[in-house]
């Protein structure tokens, strides 16, 4: 009976109880965002004009592939917020996900909601920015993260705008699988969660990439240069 | 609970806040407990850590 009652506290405690705490601290956070992303914003610096060497497209009949040319483009910079600070908001509109992310990946932070691992780039930013998130407890925002599918779309908010990422692969990984956080060309949103629900046996890992947002263009030239390096 | 009560040492009011004192222990071992079982239930997704 004791430890009957035991085994029903602990499920009560991580099923109910973290999802209620979850909420409270995510209606607080989502009703101050705006302000916060505002705040930010105006402190944010220029749009750097920059210069990307893009490889021209080789066409098969072309007898001599053409030179690099030089473009010119914009890139908006934006460094991470401190440890804890909500960066900005995660929308995925096919299962209904829509939560502040924090700064951070240790376990007070995601107690709070999905959160951005510090070593990454900040969403929409050039590279592979990583946010991980409770599958089964404290609000659950990755619960039905196995049922997305590729093509889906991935919306984060953060101060200097909305970048809109586009599902290209999912896997499931080990918890040690690091290469799926290692930088990508272009722009990446790396989405990571326990699997299969109920177990921190492995993980769920979403990868997609940028669509659209302030620096799409940038992100874009930058993945042909890099592919143009790598042919 | 009622033997409890008649091993702890003292008056009755000193035995009341023993027993409170006890009993906050106990749900604090607990909570830890609680926590770090629940890592085996979802952990946070984090790769690597």
């Amino acid at each position: 009976m004791g430890c009957a009652g035991l085994v029903l506290a602990f499920l009560g405690y991580q099923l109910y109880v973290t999802d209620f705490l979850n909420d409270r601290v995510q209606a607080e956070a989502m009703a101050s965002l705006d302000a916060e992303l505002e705040a930010r914003r105006t402190q944010l610096p220029a749009p750097e004009p920059v210069e990307v060497t893009v490889p021209e497209e080789v066409e098969e009949e072309a007898e001599e592939p053409e030179p690099p040319t030089f473009v010119r483009t914009a890139f908006v910079p934006e460094s991470a917020v401190p440890q804890g600070e909500p960066l900005g908001r995660l929308t995925i509109e096919a299962i209904g996900v829509d939560e502040v992310v924090f700064e951070g990946v240790d376990r007070e932070t995601l107690k709070k909601g999905p959160g951005h691992m510090p070593w990454t780039p900040v969403p929409g930013q050039p590279g592979n920015a990583v946010i991980s998130g409770h599958r089964t407890t404290y609000g659950r925002p990755f619960y039905d993260l196995d049922q997305l599918e590729i093509g889906d779309r991935i919306e984060v908010e953060t101060a200097v705008g909305t970048h809109v990422f586009e599902i290209r692969e999912i896997h499931i990984v080990e918890p040690d699988d690091v290469w799926v956080t290692e930088e990508k060309p272009g722009a990446w949103l790396t989405l990571t969660t326990c699997h299969p629900h109920f177990s921190a046996r492995e993980r769920l890992v979403v990868q997609a990439e940028l669509v659209d947002g302030p620096n799409f263009e940038y992100a874009s030239l930058l993945a042909r240069a890099q592919e143009g390096q790598d042919a | 609970m009622r033997r409890l009560w008649e091993v702890l040492p003292g008056p009755a009011p000193v035995k009341t806040i023993e027993l409170v004192v006890l009993a906050a222990v106990a749900l604090a071992i607990l909570f830890f407990l609680f926590e770090w079982a629940g890592d085996l239930l979802d952990s946070g997704g984090v790769i690597g850590a």
